[in-house]
């Protein structure tokens, strides 16, 4: 072979060479995508920096929840060899022993990277510790934030926060396994703008996943922005005092301001203080409270339907006036009741017969027997199953038998029963004589105290309300939701109000089923009621607004097995509307005796274990 | 006639280029992100500006001596590094597994960077003496002895790196005679290699058999070339079912396992299907390969040298901004392993720009050394260029995952003083002898 052509051939390899070289090389690089991001995931660690969650105020702008910083010492055990631990062993406050003993425990994980060495630190020490920690290179303060409520109530408002599940960590991206969340209340709810947007910081990580650095000089950095801080629309003075009225009572309280919907508070009873479910006692305290055989963690104003007895009768009047069943002057005998063949409804002792102001006034049985069954058996309708579609879509309009749409987690809709249920029981050509006892509040009606309080809003707007709700404003531009805003027309005429509200205002003057407890100074406009139910004693319910003119709070109470509805919702709602009315005019000239009486009157009973069979 | 100096600046240039590259390549891969001195000479992108400085020393020295000396002492560097590779066969002090360094204070020497220089001056010595040619059993004896006994020394050091590197001599002699049939065979001889362990023997036998018995249906009746087939396939299939046997028994079980890295291959399934061939020749299955660390101890370096150059995609994170490199994921990048810097800060283009720059500095190497009129020189240019166009291609094959993990440097790029200092050498003296070739002319013929 002649030895040029070798040099030719020779120079043909390095061609070949460079051509193969820059094929790998393009493989590698540009087709083959994986080793770009195993890049992006072996030599990085993302740091995700938590924002801090946005805090509660109540609607005068006093703080409900906050965020309580935590400090942990840490250790990073591989750089504690030149440490200086007499120093470090002064500042905690331990021994060396006890020192050796935590790095010990420290370097069990990984000694290269940091663990807690001191969980907790004293705000003393923790204030003290940080203008020297920079001499110590292997010790770092870690600081992590808890929720502290300010209260002791208004557990079912405020909520609780929690780790997110698994299904939420599935369903939403945003969370990680660890994170928190909100469970319950207002920290669920409004969970999205209390949360803040987390920022992460991606650092440069060797193979020993120690920090080198920023990675992509902090090409994918971003900052963390802060929760919006939320303003509830809550009273918390009131909701406070309706928890002390509520004390050794089973029961709820839901009061609303009319015309803005706003909710000034919930009460439930019992109750649970919202700091036992914070930091590391929540597990050990939540299975606590769920095993309570009275069940304080059920938020009884939205989710127990209860039958509304007496007050439904409002509702009833103003469908049988719009339906032009009834007018104002429309009267009705009572014989101490309605009967009709074997069928009896009782009534007790009142004037016969009453005109709608006064079948108000003296919440008359027999009246509403004959309204419902003139609703029912309206011959503007072909059947009574027709009459009745159109009695729940009235009902539907005043927010009862549907979901409200409060802001708040787990609301129930009550009960109100489809025209096929009645089928189902009595036939399919079932009479209104079937369903009467629904004309009084009794029966297959249940309403919560919310939907009772949002009757009284109603009747307080003459036709129409704002979906109630427990947040004012968020954020820093102090905006409401477009949602609360809105106005929900009932389907009844304005006119058709000014006599239910007279025959309101008659229920809590003397002669009225309320007027023993008439506030004087306030005009109250209430109903009462008394509900039949099939545990023990009846409910004692009450639901009004005050004043009459221009309303400012609408209230509903419910005691479980009060008795009467005069007997405690009553005298409860009015001290609840003479605290919230007369604290305003800095005057609390409130009937101590009355609110004595309330506070220290107990029904409940000791309560036994029961039995654990099987 | 008046002496010029005509030293050739292109190839001048694009050494300073490369080395410069290195330096920032070094200085890249082995800072961290806290340090920002440019210069900390306890870092090793520090020590490197050592060397480069020690290395511009000695080219200016290589360049002041008389052209002469180098034909003249050809043979005693020779047997100086020979000698000084016995000593550290005898008192060589450990150093990851290899006992290849002299340590002189603070400073290690290693002999065997500077074997390869020797070897080229003591076979272009040789080879380069008038009359005498790569022909007859006793020139050739010679002129393979002179490459395989420091070959055999570096080996016995357990240098395997630095021992193959001793076979890119073998584009000298082609050069200077070898047929290229030669060549052609061990082509053949690695496919073969190769499919054996791939695919099961037989399978390859047979495969080869049908070839030949095509080839041999197709040239019918010459004769010569009928036996010349037949004793192909003999010798093929000794090959073939000894290989097993040589490839456990020989090889040791890191290169074994570097081998089967780069075919894909999983190391134990592999010794699973060779149990029978193990057992035949009596063979104990190399230890420390647990299920669980085998392949993945074997595959981290070009997993994460695969890795860390893919992260570089069209145009690379810059330089100093490669992730894989500044978080020190690839395990001795600044010295073996230099390409994934490359690869990571420089993406696609910048390497391309790199291996073809590179590729045309050996090229110019090689045209120098075609042009040289006189034997010694030719064949010294020869060796230069081969032992980095070996050099180049093992180590770039090696970060590509293309080829086992051998461990040996980038010329001009990896970090080391010893390598550096060696190639400039190599280099310059070659450069030198370039560059009195028009001095040659007047004097020799």
């Amino acid at each position: 072979m002649d030895k040029s052509r070798k040099f030719f051939i020779i120079l043909l390899c390095l061609i070949l060479l460079g051509i193969i070289f820059i094929t790998r090389l393009y493989f590698l690089q540009i087709v083959d995508t994986s080793n770009y991001y195993k890049a992006q995931a072996y030599g990085s660690n993302e740091i995700i920096i938590h924002p801090p969650r946005g805090t509660i105020l109540d609607r005068k702008g006093q703080l409900l929840v906050f965020n309580d910083a935590l400090y942990d010492l840490m250790v990073v055990p591989d750089k504690t060899i030149d440490s200086d631990k007499d120093a470090i062993c002064k500042e905690l406050n331990i021994d060396t022993l006890d020192y050796f003993k935590r790095i010990k425990k420290a370097s069990r994980y990984n000694s290269r990277q940091a663990s807690v060495f001191y969980k907790n630190l004293p705000y003393k020490v923790f204030t003290r510790l940080q203008e020297v920690i920079h001499l110590y290179p292997a010790f770092y303060i870690e600081e992590k934030i808890d929720r502290r409520y300010n209260i002791n109530g208004a557990a079912h408002l405020l909520g609780y926060l929690g780790e997110v599940s698994e299904k939420v960590v599935k369903d939403q991206p945003y969370y990680k396994p660890g994170d928190i969340i909100g469970i319950a209340g207002m920290e669920k709810s409004y969970e999205v703008y209390l949360r803040g947007i987390k920022g992460r910081r991606v650092v440069l990580v060797d193979k020993f996943s120690r920090q080198q650095g920023s990675f992509a000089k902090g090409k994918f950095d971003s900052l963390p922005i802060s929760g919006q801080n939320i303003i509830s629309s809550i009273d918390i003075d009131l909701q406070k005092f309706g928890e002390q009225l509520l004390t050794n009572k089973i029961g709820s309280i839901v009061a609303i301001e009319p015309q803005t919907g706003e909710i000034l508070s919930i009460v439930n009873s019992p109750n649970y203080d919202p700091n036992l479910l914070v930091g590391q006692e929540r597990n050990k305290n939540f299975s606590r409270l769920l095993l309570d055989p009275r069940k304080p963690l059920f938020n009884r104003a939205l989710k127990a339907p209860y039958p509304p007895g007496s007050t439904f009768k409002l509702v009833q009047a103003l469908i049988g006036l719009q339906e032009g069943v009834i007018e104002p002057s429309t009267t009705f005998p009572c014989f101490g009741g309605y009967r009709m063949g074997s069928l009896k409804v009782g009534c007790h002792a009142h004037p016969s017969p009453l005109d709608l102001e006064n079948s108000i006034k003296n919440s008359c049985n027999a009246y509403y027997c004959h309204l419902y069954r003139g609703i029912l058996d309206n011959p503007k309708y072909n059947s009574v199953q027709d009459a009745y579609d159109k009695w729940t879509e009235y009902l539907r309009s005043f927010g009862i038998g549907i979901k409200i749409g409060i802001d708040l987690p787990e609301e129930s809709s009550g009960i109100i029963k489809k025209k096929e249920y009645f089928a189902k029981v009595f036939g399919k050509n079932w009479r209104s004589a079937n369903v009467v006892s629904m004309s009084i509040g009794q029966g297959e009606v249940g309403l919560t105290p919310l939907q009772m309080a949002n009757v009284a809003a109603i009747v307080a707007n003459k036709g129409w309300f704002i979906t109630p709700h427990v947040v004012k404003n968020i954020g820093d531009y102090q905006t409401k939701l477009d949602e609360f805003l809105k106005k929900r027309q009932t389907m009844i005429d304005k006119h058709h109000f000014d006599t239910i509200i007279s025959g309101m205002s008659k229920v809590c003057l003397p002669g009225g089923t309320a007027g023993r407890t008439a506030i004087p100074g306030i005009s109250i406009c209430g109903k009462t009621g008394t509900a039949q139910n099939p545990h023990g004693k009846d409910h004692s319910i009450f639901i009004a607004f005050a004043p009459r003119e221009n309303p400012k709070i609408a209230i509903c109470v419910i005691i479980e097995n009060g008795g009467f509805g005069a007997a405690f919702a009553a005298p409860i709602a009015n001290l609840m509307i003479e605290r919230y009315l007369k604290l305003d005019k800095d005057s609390p000239s409130l009937r101590l005796d009355l609110l004595e009486r309330m506070m220290k009157s107990s029904l409940l009973e000791p309560t036994i274990p029961k039995p654990t069979t099987n | 006639m008046e002496e010029k100096f005509h030293i050739d600046w292109f190839t001048v240039i694009m050494y300073i280029a490369i080395v410069t590259f290195g330096a920032v390549n070094i200085y890249s891969a082995n800072n961290t992100l806290e340090n920002h001195f440019l210069f900390d000479f306890k870092m090793e992108y520090g020590k490197q500006i050592i060397w480069l400085i020690a290395s511009g020393i000695i080219v200016l020295l290589v360049l002041l001596t008389d052209y002469k000396f180098f034909n003249f002492s050809a043979y005693g560097i020779y047997v100086i590094i020979i000698i000084m590779l016995l000593v550290l066969l005898a008192t060589g002090t450990f150093n990851k597994g290899a006992q290849a360094w002299f340590k002189i204070g603070s400073f290690k020497l290693q002999p065997s960077e500077f074997a390869k220089y020797a070897t080229a001056l003591a076979l272009a010595k040789f080879l380069g003496t008038f009359d005498i040619k790569f022909e007859g059993k006793r020139n050739i004896s010679i002129a393979l002895g002179i490459v395989f006994l420091p070959m055999l020394l570096t080996l016995a050091q357990n240098d395997t790196g630095s021992a193959l590197v001793f076979v890119s001599f073998i584009i000298v002699l082609f050069r200077e005679g070898l047929s290229g049939w030669w060549l052609v065979l061990g082509f053949y001889l690695v496919v073969i290699f190769v499919l054996t362990i791939l695919y099961p023997s037989l399978y390859v036998l047979a495969v080869v058999l049908t070839i030949i018995l095509i080839f041999i249906y197709f040239i019918k009746r010459q004769r010569q070339l009928i036996w010349l087939s037949i004793l192909v396939f003999v010798l093929t299939s000794i090959f073939v079912l000894s290989l097993d046997y040589l490839f456990i028994k020989v090889l040791q079980p890191h290169q074994q396992q570097r081998i089967l890295v780069t075919l894909n291959q999983d190391v134990d399934e592999y010794y699973e299907s060779k149990a029978s061939a193990i057992s035949l020749f009596k063979v104990e299955k190399p230890v420390n390969q647990s299920k669980s660390t085998s392949k993945r101890d074997y595959s981290y370096n070009v997993r994460q040298s695969k890795i860390s150059i893919g992260a570089g995609r069209w145009f690379g994170n810059g330089f100093n901004n490669g992730t894989q490199t500044k978080a020190k994921l690839v395990p001795e990048q600044h010295t073996d392993f230099i390409f994934c810097t490359i690869g990571e800060e420089y993406g696609f283009v910048g390497s391309t720009l790199f291996i073809l720059v590179y590729l045309l500095f050996i090229g110019r190497i090689f045209f120098l050394a075609e042009r040289q009129k006189n034997a010694f020189s030719r064949i010294f240019g020869y060796s230069t260029g081969s032992i980095l166009l070996f050099h180049f291609f093992i180590n770039i094959g090696m970060a590509m995952g293309l080829l086992p993990v051998i461990g040996i440097p980038l010329p001009y790029m990896s970090y080391g003083g010893s390598s550096l200092i060696s190639f400039s050498m190599l280099l310059f003296t070659f450069l030198k002898l370039d560059a009195n070739r028009v001095n040659e002319l007047t004097r020799f013929y």
